[in-house]
């Protein structure tokens, strides 16, 4: 019963703290760094391939128990904005492919996981901690930054990003 | 009868086994006022060797793995001082206590160790209770300039972010940070995101300075010994916390005359 109780409180917490409070926030920091890492298939991604698209580019770790938490919304963002306008690059943060496969095969990101186990893509976009989310326009700036898990298809986080899609 | 007397040899031998060793690691508890008049309790765990460990804001070793970890640093020659500091100001055993604890009173701790000890004094905190201990040795130094009996200190997963970090801009530290001029061991887990900012952190606390050393300890999550979900890494480098805090105090040491 106790353990009972204490697992009810815990989830409580957690979907709270997920539910909460995280915003995007506007950035006003240095030009966008370049990112050129490859996926689980190997295929390489450049930022720069995709200016014709909004990205989110996110730095993530398997350990990270809101990153976990959260990739079920991005999953949910990333069909409701739709592959044409919308591209979510997570870039782990230097753990090995064994590591990364497992979790994938378990928590199922349905966008693309990018690998960069010499860390160096970490230092070049100033993460120190995670999730570290940067959210960029169509002309390849950074738009906005936020720290933390939050569930990305709250609907102000979706009109946030989709204000920055172009009308066609 | 053959199982009663099979049980009392097991508890004869278990007797004459334990009884040896606690005799060997008896602490001692001591009491000192603060500044405030508040009593606040200290266990030390006395040793022969030419070093004492003052820790930070631990609650007498009452913590996960706290005692076994001072009682190994004693048997091995290293005096450990476990002052309480939260149990005296009846503070919970919460992150953002250490915040309530007044810098005066790491100065009337410092001052005590230096008065009653002769040995040569290392400090020792974890997570926030870093800040308190950066406030605290910034200060001492303030009020004792020429006084060199601080050696060093060890830093284990400090945290020291001054509000949450914001991706793509440097991290932003407490006020303690970059103000002391004594030289820090830090530690941190291979398995968390604040690895990513040790070098940064090092650099800022070096502006008051100190010589900053640093390790990553592989496998480990940050607080990995106050967790109470340890991994299998995380409960093998938890056994061997001591021998880290050993080989921390070996990178320390005063350079040989």
């Amino acid at each position: 019963m106790k353990t009972l109780l204490k697992t009810v409180v815990l989830l409580l917490l957690s979907a709270t703290a997920i539910a909460g409070i995280g915003s995007l926030k506007p950035y006003t920091g240095d030009l966008t760094p370049t990112l050129e890492l490859t996926d689980l298939d190997g295929k390489v991604h450049n930022l720069a391939d995709y200016k014709d698209r909004v990205v989110m580019v996110q730095f993530w770790a398997t350990y990270c128990a809101p990153c976990r938490t959260e990739m079920p919304s991005m999953n949910r963002l990333q069909a409701q904005l739709g592959e044409e306008n919308f591209k979510i690059l997570a870039v782990d943060m230097a753990e090995t492919e064994a590591e990364v496969r497992a979790f994938v095969e378990e928590v199922k990101p349905e966008f693309t996981i990018l690998m960069d186990e010499s860390g160096a893509s970490i230092g070049a976009w100033q993460v120190f901690a995670a999730p570290s989310s940067f959210i960029i326009d169509t002309q390849g700036k950074i738009r906005y930054t936020l720290f933390g898990g939050v569930e990305w298809d709250d609907p102000e986080l979706v009109k946030q990003i989709s204000e920055l899609i172009p009308k066609k | 009868m053959r199982y009663l007397l099979k049980n009392l040899v097991t508890l004869l031998l278990a007797v004459l086994l334990v009884a040896p060793l606690s005799a060997e690691l008896e602490s001692e508890l001591r009491e000192i006022e603060m500044p405030d008049g508040t009593d606040i309790e200290i266990r030390i765990f006395p040793a022969d060797g030419d070093r004492l460990l003052l820790g930070f804001a631990c609650d007498a070793g009452a913590g996960l793995h706290e005692e076994e970890t001072a009682k190994a640093l004693s048997e091995d020659g290293v005096e450990v001082w476990m002052p309480d500091m939260l149990t005296g100001y009846m503070l919970p055993k919460l992150k953002s206590s250490v915040e309530s604890i007044a810098t005066e009173d790491v100065i009337a701790l410092l001052d005590m160790a230096v008065a009653e000890s002769d040995k040569k004094i290392y400090l020792i905190a974890s997570g926030p209770d870093t800040d308190l201990l950066l406030r605290g040795v910034a200060l001492w130094e303030e009020l004792h300039p020429d006084d060199d009996r601080l050696k060093g200190a060890i830093l284990l997963f400090p945290r020291l972010n001054e509000g949450k970090p914001q991706p793509g801009m440097p991290p932003v530290y407490k006020e303690s940070v970059g103000k002391t001029k004594l030289d820090l061991m830090l530690f941190e887990g291979g398995r968390t995101p604040n690895r990513w900012g040790i070098k940064h952190l090092s650099e800022s606390l070096s502006a008051g300075g100190s010589t900053v050393h640093s390790k990553v300890i592989p496998s480990v999550r940050g607080y990995f010994f106050k967790r109470e979900d340890a991994n299998l890494p995380e409960e093998t480098v938890t056994f061997q916390l001591a021998g880290l805090i050993k080989a921390g105090l070996f990178y320390l040491r005063e350079p040989e005359q």
